[in-house]
């Protein structure tokens, strides 16, 4: 059984529970970070040196951190490769898409997510948050077109590229913010939300994380 | 042969390039990007939508961009696997310690290095780049406690994890900043630039780089 440390609500921590969830690998979750606090206790610091949430351990001992590593690991280890294909051509795609959307739009949509939903009204930044937008909403309408010629973001297949992309639509989609119209982006995230790991590990409500008043 | 697009001088290639030369892998590399150009060209974006370096062609027309994904496609295509291993647990340690290294040095080291070489020197914020330094030392001083006990980053042999982490040293040790003294980190970096391949493609003179006033 795969264990897993890190709260439900940590963006981080859902890319690798969306992708056990597709795997349907049996797993425990102890809740970790945040609210829970638990990242100086000795089970989890000897795991990691960073004490950052997500930490996995496999049954034969291996232990990661890093998500983006994790999944990786994950979709490796899976013999039939569902989310990352073997076929070389579909394979470097689906990682050079995951790679892409790490960069592009993990960064401004999560730095968005905390300027704006993890902060009080009256300590926001107006300026950071206008930038943060527009480089997310950049990052967005690059992946319109891609979208718009087939069902995932690196092919016919859903992979790795579509974990570390789609699990920031939830985000995007229920933050209270300016959203342009992007009709194949909006198409693709209704397919994600009818996949159930999707609802079960990414749609997670986050208004723990918002500072009271 | 592989095809390689990218300037010498771009931290991405160098990654990509550091591994074709530890490979030994026969291999042209055609200057794009910065003052070379040619990254607008339909022939181009045909390659990369996103009109960035590094891109690779193989030998059976795949097309890569994304540097990380670059690296682990060329590391896992060397039968002898020689920077990822296989194995468990180098593997996966290789894997989440490169991780690492992108997220926390790569994204610290090119906020000083931006602010320093691409801002002239009337329009320098001491505080910004003071700020990014201070954020990367203690990076770095993660990895000084990991290489106390270790030759490379992540084991006893040169991985995926060490190009991500010593492409950022290079510039490191060449931007005019003040460096704490870290006695395993510095004899890592010698141990690194003592490499034929570390030396061709990483120790590129970045002097011509800086924007004058």
């Amino acid at each position: 059984m795969l264990t897993v440390w890190g709260r439900a609500t940590s963006s981080n921590v859902q890319k690798v529970m969306w992708a056990v969830g597709e795997l349907g690998l049996p797993h425990r979750r102890h809740d970790v970070g945040g609210v829970h606090g638990g990242l100086d206790a000795p089970d989890f610091a000897a795991r990691t040196p960073h004490r950052l949430v997500p930490v996995v351990e496999w049954p034969d001992g291996t232990v990661m951190w890093e998500s983006n590593a994790i999944v990786r690991r994950l979709a490796l280890l899976d013999p039939d490769r569902r989310l990352w294909p073997a076929d070389a051509a579909a394979g470097a795609a689906a990682d050079m898409w995951a790679e892409w959307a790490h960069h592009a739009l993990q960064r401004p949509l999560i730095a968005l997510f905390w300027a704006f939903v993890r902060t009080r009204p009256a300590e926001r930044d107006a300026a950071l948050i206008a930038a943060l937008h527009r480089e997310t909403v950049a990052a967005l309408r690059a992946a319109e077109p891609i979208l718009a010629a087939r069902p995932f973001l690196a092919g016919d297949r859903f992979t790795i590229a579509d974990i570390n992309f789609g699990h920031l639509l939830f985000r995007y989609h229920t933050m209270a913010i300016e959203r342009p119209p992007l009709p194949a982006l909006a198409q693709y995230y209704e397919g994600l939300t009818r996949r159930p790991a999707y609802r079960a590990h990414v749609m997670v409500d986050y208004s723990s994380l918002v500072p009271t008043p | 042969m592989l095809t390689i697009w990218g300037r010498a001088t771009s931290v991405n290639v160098q990654k990509v390039m550091w591994v074709v030369g530890e490979l030994g892998l026969p291999h042209t590399r055609i200057n794009a990007g910065g003052p070379f150009g040619g990254l607008d060209t339909p022939e181009f974006l045909a390659m990369n939508p996103h009109g960035l370096v590094p891109v690779i062609k193989t030998d059976d027309g795949l097309v890569m961009w994304e540097s990380n994904a670059i690296v682990r496609h060329l590391a896992m295509a060397d039968p002898g696997r020689h920077l990822w291993p296989a194995a468990s647990p180098a593997g996966p340690t290789a894997d989440m310690w490169a991780e690492w290294a992108q997220t926390v040095v790569q994204r610290t080291l090119l906020g000083v290095f931006v602010n320093i070489v691409r801002v002239p020197p009337s329009k320098q914020q001491p505080a910004v780049i003071e700020g990014h330094r201070r954020e990367l030392v203690a990076a770095l001083q993660t990895a000084e406690a990991q290489l106390a006990d270790r030759s490379f980053l992540a084991g006893e042999s040169l991985t995926i994890a060490d190009i991500v982490f010593g492409s950022a040293l290079y510039r490191y040790h060449e931007l005019d900043i003040a460096r704490p003294a870290l006695p395993a980190l510095s004899a890592y970096y010698g141990k690194l630039c003592s490499r034929p391949a570390y030396a061709e493609h990483v120790m590129v003179d970045i002097s011509g780089m800086y924007v004058k006033d």
